[in-house]
Protein backbone atom coordinates (compact mmCIF):
# COMPACT_ATOMS: atom_id res chain seq x y z
CA UNK A 1 0.00 0.00 0.00
CA UNK A 2 1.16 3.53 -0.17
CA UNK A 3 1.97 5.38 2.69
CA UNK A 4 1.58 9.02 3.40
CA UNK A 5 1.14 11.20 5.98
CA UNK A 6 -0.52 14.88 7.04
CA UNK A 7 0.96 17.88 6.34
CA UNK A 8 0.73 20.51 9.24
CA UNK A 9 -2.23 22.50 9.28
CA UNK A 10 -0.09 25.60 8.78
CA UNK A 11 0.85 24.48 5.26
CA UNK A 12 -2.58 23.44 4.34
CA UNK A 13 -3.80 26.67 5.54
CA UNK A 14 -2.03 28.59 3.51
CA UNK A 15 -2.39 27.12 0.54
CA UNK A 16 -6.74 26.90 0.87
CA UNK A 17 -6.77 30.65 3.09
CA UNK A 18 -7.91 32.38 -0.59
CA UNK A 19 -10.92 30.03 -1.16
CA UNK A 20 -14.14 30.42 1.05
CA UNK A 21 -16.04 26.73 0.54
CA UNK A 22 -13.55 23.96 0.83
CA UNK A 23 -14.44 20.36 0.31
CA UNK A 24 -12.25 17.88 2.10
CA UNK A 25 -11.89 14.83 0.37
CA UNK A 26 -10.66 11.24 1.63
CA UNK A 27 -9.81 8.27 0.57
CA UNK A 28 -10.83 5.12 2.27
CA UNK A 29 -7.94 2.55 0.87
CA UNK A 30 -4.43 2.49 1.41
CA UNK A 31 -4.26 6.43 3.38
CA UNK A 32 -7.05 4.74 5.36
CA UNK A 33 -4.79 1.75 6.36
CA UNK A 34 -2.05 4.19 7.42
CA UNK A 35 -4.32 6.38 9.18
CA UNK A 36 -3.47 9.60 7.26
CA UNK A 37 -6.39 10.40 4.72
CA UNK A 38 -9.63 7.91 5.23
CA UNK A 39 -12.70 8.63 6.98
CA UNK A 40 -11.53 9.32 10.56
CA UNK A 41 -8.74 11.45 9.12
CA UNK A 42 -10.93 13.58 6.94
CA UNK A 43 -13.76 13.96 9.88
CA UNK A 44 -10.82 15.08 11.40
CA UNK A 45 -8.76 17.49 9.49
CA UNK A 46 -12.43 18.63 8.42
CA UNK A 47 -13.07 19.66 12.17
CA UNK A 48 -9.43 21.36 12.88
CA UNK A 49 -10.12 23.27 9.73
CA UNK A 50 -13.64 24.70 11.23
CA UNK A 51 -11.75 25.50 14.75
CA UNK A 52 -8.90 26.97 13.00
CA UNK A 53 -10.77 29.39 11.03
CA UNK A 54 -13.01 29.73 14.18
CA UNK A 55 -10.33 30.72 16.37
CA UNK A 56 -9.03 33.17 13.57
CA UNK A 57 -12.39 34.85 13.45
CA UNK A 58 -12.54 33.84 10.10
CA UNK A 59 -15.55 32.33 7.93
CA UNK A 60 -15.46 29.04 5.31
CA UNK A 61 -17.73 26.94 4.44
CA UNK A 62 -16.26 23.40 4.91
CA UNK A 63 -17.50 20.05 4.05
CA UNK A 64 -16.53 16.32 4.27
CA UNK A 65 -16.61 13.25 1.84
CA UNK A 66 -14.86 10.33 1.56
CA UNK A 67 -14.43 7.67 -1.50
CA UNK A 68 -13.45 4.19 -1.66
CA UNK A 69 -10.50 5.19 -4.03
CA UNK A 70 -9.17 8.69 -5.26
CA UNK A 71 -7.07 6.65 -7.89
CA UNK A 72 -10.77 5.45 -10.30
CA UNK A 73 -12.99 7.12 -12.09
CA UNK A 74 -15.72 5.08 -10.71
CA UNK A 75 -15.46 5.94 -7.42
CA UNK A 76 -14.35 9.55 -7.79
CA UNK A 77 -17.90 10.32 -9.84
CA UNK A 78 -19.12 9.98 -5.99
CA UNK A 79 -18.44 13.59 -5.34
CA UNK A 80 -19.56 14.86 -8.67
CA UNK A 81 -22.43 16.07 -7.18
CA UNK A 82 -20.69 18.24 -3.96
CA UNK A 83 -18.00 19.67 -5.98
CA UNK A 84 -19.52 22.22 -7.57
CA UNK A 85 -20.53 23.75 -4.95
CA UNK A 86 -17.01 24.42 -3.58
CA UNK A 87 -14.12 26.77 -4.98
CA UNK A 88 -11.57 23.89 -3.76
CA UNK A 89 -10.92 20.79 -3.22
CA UNK A 90 -8.50 19.87 -0.13
CA UNK A 91 -7.32 15.52 -1.03
CA UNK A 92 -6.51 13.37 1.64
CA UNK A 93 -5.47 11.20 -0.87
CA UNK A 94 -2.13 10.04 -2.34
CA UNK A 95 0.06 12.07 -4.70
CA UNK A 96 -1.90 9.53 -7.55
CA UNK A 97 -5.35 10.36 -5.95
CA UNK A 98 -4.90 14.29 -6.00
CA UNK A 99 -3.72 14.20 -9.51
CA UNK A 100 -6.63 11.61 -10.70
CA UNK A 101 -9.08 14.38 -8.83
CA UNK A 102 -7.36 17.07 -10.82
CA UNK A 103 -7.63 15.21 -14.14
CA UNK A 104 -11.35 14.84 -13.43
CA UNK A 105 -12.64 18.03 -11.87
CA UNK A 106 -10.33 20.35 -14.61
CA UNK A 107 -11.85 24.03 -13.16
CA UNK A 108 -10.94 22.95 -9.99
CA UNK A 109 -8.00 23.48 -7.76
CA UNK A 110 -7.03 20.39 -5.99
CA UNK A 111 -4.93 20.64 -2.76
CA UNK A 112 -3.38 17.75 -1.33
CA UNK A 113 -3.43 17.51 2.33
CA UNK A 114 -0.69 14.67 2.44
CA UNK A 115 2.97 13.99 1.92
CA UNK A 116 3.30 11.20 0.22
CA UNK A 117 6.29 8.50 1.56
CA UNK A 118 6.28 5.26 0.26
CA UNK A 119 4.90 1.64 -0.86
CA UNK A 120 5.38 -0.13 2.12
CA UNK A 121 3.24 -2.63 5.17
CA UNK A 122 1.62 -2.32 8.74
CA UNK A 123 4.17 -4.18 10.28
CA UNK A 124 2.49 -3.21 13.67
CA UNK A 125 -0.55 -0.71 14.84
CA UNK A 126 1.10 2.34 14.45
CA UNK A 127 3.90 1.35 12.39
CA UNK A 128 4.19 1.25 8.49
CA UNK A 129 7.64 0.28 7.15
CA UNK A 130 8.80 0.70 3.79
CA UNK A 131 9.67 -2.58 1.66
CA UNK A 132 9.32 -1.78 -2.10
CA UNK A 133 10.37 0.73 -4.32
CA UNK A 134 8.72 -0.19 -7.32
CA UNK A 135 11.64 -0.72 -9.15
CA UNK A 136 10.11 -2.65 -11.63
CA UNK A 137 12.36 -5.57 -12.05
CA UNK A 138 10.98 -7.95 -8.90
CA UNK A 139 13.83 -10.24 -8.17
CA UNK A 140 11.96 -11.16 -4.58
CA UNK A 141 12.35 -14.72 -5.54
CA UNK A 142 15.71 -15.19 -5.32
CA UNK A 143 15.68 -13.34 -1.99
CA UNK A 144 13.40 -15.28 0.77
CA UNK A 145 10.55 -12.77 0.42
CA UNK A 146 12.98 -9.53 1.37
CA UNK A 147 13.51 -6.96 -0.82
CA UNK A 148 17.17 -5.85 -0.92
CA UNK A 149 16.59 -2.65 -2.97
CA UNK A 150 14.42 -1.29 -0.53
CA UNK A 151 15.66 -3.02 2.45
CA UNK A 152 18.84 -2.93 2.88
CA UNK A 153 20.39 1.05 3.07
CA UNK A 154 22.99 0.32 0.64
CA UNK A 155 20.97 -1.90 -1.97
CA UNK A 156 23.68 -4.25 -2.17
CA UNK A 157 22.04 -7.17 -4.68
CA UNK A 158 25.07 -9.98 -3.80
CA UNK A 159 25.33 -10.53 -0.49
CA UNK A 160 26.23 -8.19 2.97
CA UNK A 161 28.32 -5.20 3.04
CA UNK A 162 29.47 -6.59 6.53
CA UNK A 163 29.16 -3.29 8.53
CA UNK A 164 25.82 -4.67 10.40
CA UNK A 165 26.08 -6.01 13.98
CA UNK A 166 23.39 -7.84 15.94
CA UNK A 167 21.21 -7.97 12.86
CA UNK A 168 21.07 -4.00 12.88
CA UNK A 169 22.13 -1.85 9.98
CA UNK A 170 25.51 0.25 10.77
CA UNK A 171 23.44 3.38 8.79
CA UNK A 172 20.92 3.19 11.54
CA UNK A 173 20.45 0.90 14.34
CA UNK A 174 16.95 1.04 13.92
CA UNK A 175 17.06 -0.58 10.38
CA UNK A 176 17.30 -4.25 10.74
CA UNK A 177 19.76 -5.27 8.11
CA UNK A 178 18.01 -6.57 5.08
CA UNK A 179 20.54 -8.77 4.13
CA UNK A 180 20.44 -10.56 7.86
CA UNK A 181 16.83 -10.79 7.38
CA UNK A 182 17.22 -12.33 3.92
CA UNK A 183 19.68 -14.95 4.89
CA UNK A 184 17.05 -15.74 8.24
CA UNK A 185 14.40 -16.27 6.12
CA UNK A 186 16.45 -18.33 3.16
CA UNK A 187 17.44 -20.53 5.86
CA UNK A 188 13.76 -21.15 7.32
CA UNK A 189 12.72 -22.05 4.33
CA UNK A 190 15.76 -23.95 3.10
CA UNK A 191 16.85 -22.48 0.15
CA UNK A 192 19.94 -20.59 1.13
CA UNK A 193 21.24 -22.42 -1.90
CA UNK A 194 19.23 -19.48 -3.74
CA UNK A 195 22.33 -17.22 -3.03
CA UNK A 196 24.64 -19.01 -4.89
CA UNK A 197 22.83 -17.19 -8.07
CA UNK A 198 24.51 -14.09 -9.34
CA UNK A 199 22.00 -11.63 -9.83
CA UNK A 200 22.20 -8.77 -11.79
CA UNK A 201 22.29 -5.05 -10.96
CA UNK A 202 18.77 -3.33 -11.15
CA UNK A 203 18.31 -1.77 -14.47
CA UNK A 204 16.70 1.41 -13.13
CA UNK A 205 15.73 2.59 -16.77
CA UNK A 206 12.51 0.83 -16.13
CA UNK A 207 12.34 2.62 -12.77
CA UNK A 208 11.73 6.66 -12.22
CA UNK A 209 14.65 7.27 -14.60
CA UNK A 210 13.02 5.91 -17.29
CA UNK A 211 10.37 8.79 -16.87
CA UNK A 212 6.92 8.43 -15.53
CA UNK A 213 5.94 5.26 -15.78
CA UNK A 214 2.50 3.08 -17.32
CA UNK A 215 0.91 -0.15 -17.86
CA UNK A 216 -1.18 -0.98 -20.44
CA UNK A 217 -3.70 -4.29 -20.60
CA UNK A 218 -5.48 -4.63 -23.65
CA UNK A 219 -7.66 -7.53 -22.02
CA UNK A 220 -8.67 -5.42 -19.75
CA UNK A 221 -9.33 -2.11 -21.73
CA UNK A 222 -12.93 -1.03 -22.27
CA UNK B 1 -25.55 19.15 13.64
CA UNK B 2 -24.97 22.37 15.66
CA UNK B 3 -24.50 22.57 19.21
CA UNK B 4 -25.77 25.46 20.87
CA UNK B 5 -22.25 27.58 22.44
CA UNK B 6 -23.13 27.05 26.20
CA UNK B 7 -23.44 23.12 26.20
CA UNK B 8 -20.54 20.77 26.92
CA UNK B 9 -20.25 17.39 25.94
CA UNK B 10 -19.63 14.64 28.39
CA UNK B 11 -18.82 11.13 26.75
CA UNK B 12 -18.93 8.55 28.83
CA UNK B 13 -18.52 4.80 29.24
CA UNK B 14 -21.72 3.63 29.63
CA UNK B 15 -20.32 0.58 32.26
CA UNK B 16 -19.33 3.71 34.43
CA UNK B 17 -23.58 3.28 35.58
CA UNK B 18 -23.61 6.75 35.97
CA UNK B 19 -27.11 6.84 37.85
CA UNK B 20 -27.95 3.40 38.88
CA UNK B 21 -30.68 4.26 41.02
CA UNK B 22 -32.07 6.76 38.16
CA UNK B 23 -32.19 10.15 38.22
CA UNK B 24 -30.84 11.10 35.05
CA UNK B 25 -33.58 13.51 34.40
CA UNK B 26 -33.60 15.63 37.31
CA UNK B 27 -29.07 15.56 37.21
CA UNK B 28 -29.67 17.21 34.04
CA UNK B 29 -32.58 19.67 35.33
CA UNK B 30 -29.57 21.06 37.83
CA UNK B 31 -26.94 20.87 35.05
CA UNK B 32 -28.81 22.59 31.85
CA UNK B 33 -25.75 22.96 29.71
CA UNK B 34 -24.85 19.18 30.05
CA UNK B 35 -25.36 16.79 26.63
CA UNK B 36 -24.81 13.74 28.23
CA UNK B 37 -23.52 10.74 24.98
CA UNK B 38 -23.30 7.04 26.56
CA UNK B 39 -20.99 4.98 24.70
CA UNK B 40 -20.37 1.43 24.83
CA UNK B 41 -16.89 1.87 26.01
CA UNK B 42 -14.55 5.29 26.51
CA UNK B 43 -12.46 3.22 23.97
CA UNK B 44 -15.02 4.22 21.17
CA UNK B 45 -13.99 7.37 21.74
CA UNK B 46 -12.17 8.62 18.62
CA UNK B 47 -10.18 12.65 18.45
CA UNK B 48 -12.45 13.39 15.28
CA UNK B 49 -15.81 13.12 17.69
CA UNK B 50 -14.50 15.26 19.80
CA UNK B 51 -12.94 17.96 17.75
CA UNK B 52 -16.30 18.14 15.56
CA UNK B 53 -18.43 18.59 18.83
CA UNK B 54 -16.31 21.76 19.53
CA UNK B 55 -16.61 22.60 15.89
CA UNK B 56 -20.34 22.14 16.36
CA UNK B 57 -20.07 25.02 18.97
CA UNK B 58 -19.67 23.13 22.08
CA UNK B 59 -17.31 24.83 24.35
CA UNK B 60 -15.56 21.85 25.86
CA UNK B 61 -15.75 17.86 25.99
CA UNK B 62 -15.26 15.33 28.77
CA UNK B 63 -14.49 11.75 28.39
CA UNK B 64 -15.48 10.24 31.61
CA UNK B 65 -13.43 6.35 31.61
CA UNK B 66 -13.31 2.92 33.77
CA UNK B 67 -10.22 3.19 36.04
CA UNK B 68 -8.15 1.14 33.67
CA UNK B 69 -8.13 -2.37 35.19
CA UNK B 70 -11.86 -1.85 35.61
CA UNK B 71 -12.01 -1.75 31.74
CA UNK B 72 -14.37 -4.62 30.30
CA UNK B 73 -12.89 -4.55 27.35
CA UNK B 74 -9.17 -4.25 28.29
CA UNK B 75 -7.56 -1.93 26.40
CA UNK B 76 -10.61 0.32 26.00
CA UNK B 77 -9.97 2.98 28.86
CA UNK B 78 -5.92 2.94 27.98
CA UNK B 79 -7.13 3.78 24.45
CA UNK B 80 -9.50 6.27 25.56
CA UNK B 81 -6.77 8.27 27.28
CA UNK B 82 -4.45 8.19 24.42
CA UNK B 83 -7.42 9.33 21.66
CA UNK B 84 -7.84 12.46 24.52
CA UNK B 85 -3.99 13.27 24.13
CA UNK B 86 -4.17 12.87 20.33
CA UNK B 87 -7.33 15.23 20.14
CA UNK B 88 -5.42 17.56 22.61
CA UNK B 89 -2.41 18.00 20.56
CA UNK B 90 -4.49 19.10 17.84
CA UNK B 91 -6.26 21.80 19.82
CA UNK B 92 -2.53 22.89 20.94
CA UNK B 93 -1.35 22.82 16.90
CA UNK B 94 -4.52 24.85 16.38
CA UNK B 95 -4.27 27.27 19.01
CA UNK B 96 -6.66 26.32 21.04
CA UNK B 97 -6.73 25.78 24.51
CA UNK B 98 -6.29 21.98 25.02
CA UNK B 99 -8.06 22.30 28.34
CA UNK B 100 -10.82 22.18 26.55
CA UNK B 101 -11.48 18.63 26.23
CA UNK B 102 -10.90 17.11 29.59
CA UNK B 103 -10.15 13.00 30.40
CA UNK B 104 -11.38 11.60 34.00
CA UNK B 105 -11.34 8.12 34.79
CA UNK B 106 -13.61 7.53 37.81
CA UNK B 107 -14.24 4.30 39.44
CA UNK B 108 -16.55 4.10 41.51
CA UNK B 109 -19.24 6.95 40.28
CA UNK B 110 -20.76 8.96 42.89
CA UNK B 111 -22.98 11.76 42.28
CA UNK B 112 -21.01 13.93 44.77
CA UNK B 113 -17.59 12.87 42.36
CA UNK B 114 -19.85 13.91 39.46
CA UNK B 115 -20.74 16.89 40.47
CA UNK B 116 -17.50 17.71 42.19
CA UNK B 117 -15.51 16.68 38.40
CA UNK B 118 -18.01 18.85 36.77
CA UNK B 119 -17.76 21.77 38.43
CA UNK B 120 -13.85 22.28 38.10
CA UNK B 121 -14.36 21.54 33.96
CA UNK B 122 -17.21 24.30 33.97
CA UNK B 123 -14.89 26.63 36.46
CA UNK B 124 -11.97 25.52 34.30
CA UNK B 125 -14.12 26.65 30.73
CA UNK B 126 -14.97 30.03 32.00
CA UNK B 127 -12.09 31.05 32.63
CA UNK B 128 -10.76 30.27 28.67
CA UNK B 129 -13.93 32.38 27.86
CA UNK B 130 -15.79 31.92 24.20
CA UNK B 131 -14.11 29.78 21.67
CA UNK B 132 -13.20 31.31 19.13
CA UNK B 133 -11.51 34.56 21.15
CA UNK B 134 -7.61 34.81 21.50
CA UNK B 135 -6.36 31.92 23.95
CA UNK B 136 -3.37 31.61 25.99
CA UNK B 137 -1.74 28.04 24.93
Amino acid sequence: MIVAELKEIDEIRKMIDRYSSILVVGCDSCVAECAAGGARETQLLAAALKLSYLKDGQKRVISEACLDRQCVDDFIDGIAEQVPEHEVILSLGCGAGVQALARVYTDKPIIPALNTLFIGETQMRGVWIENCLGCGQCKLGYFGAVCPVARCSKKLMNGPCGGSKGGRCEVDPEIPCGWDLIIRRLEAIGELDRLGEYVPPVNWSTSHSGGPRRVIREDQKP
Amino acid sequence: MDIPSNKIVVFHCCNLRLFPEGGQKEFLKAWPDLNLVSIPCSGKIEAHFLLKTLASGARGALVLACAEQACQYLEGSMRSRKRVDYARYWLEKIGIAPERIEFVRIWPVSKQALEALLKEFVLKLESLGALGAPEKV
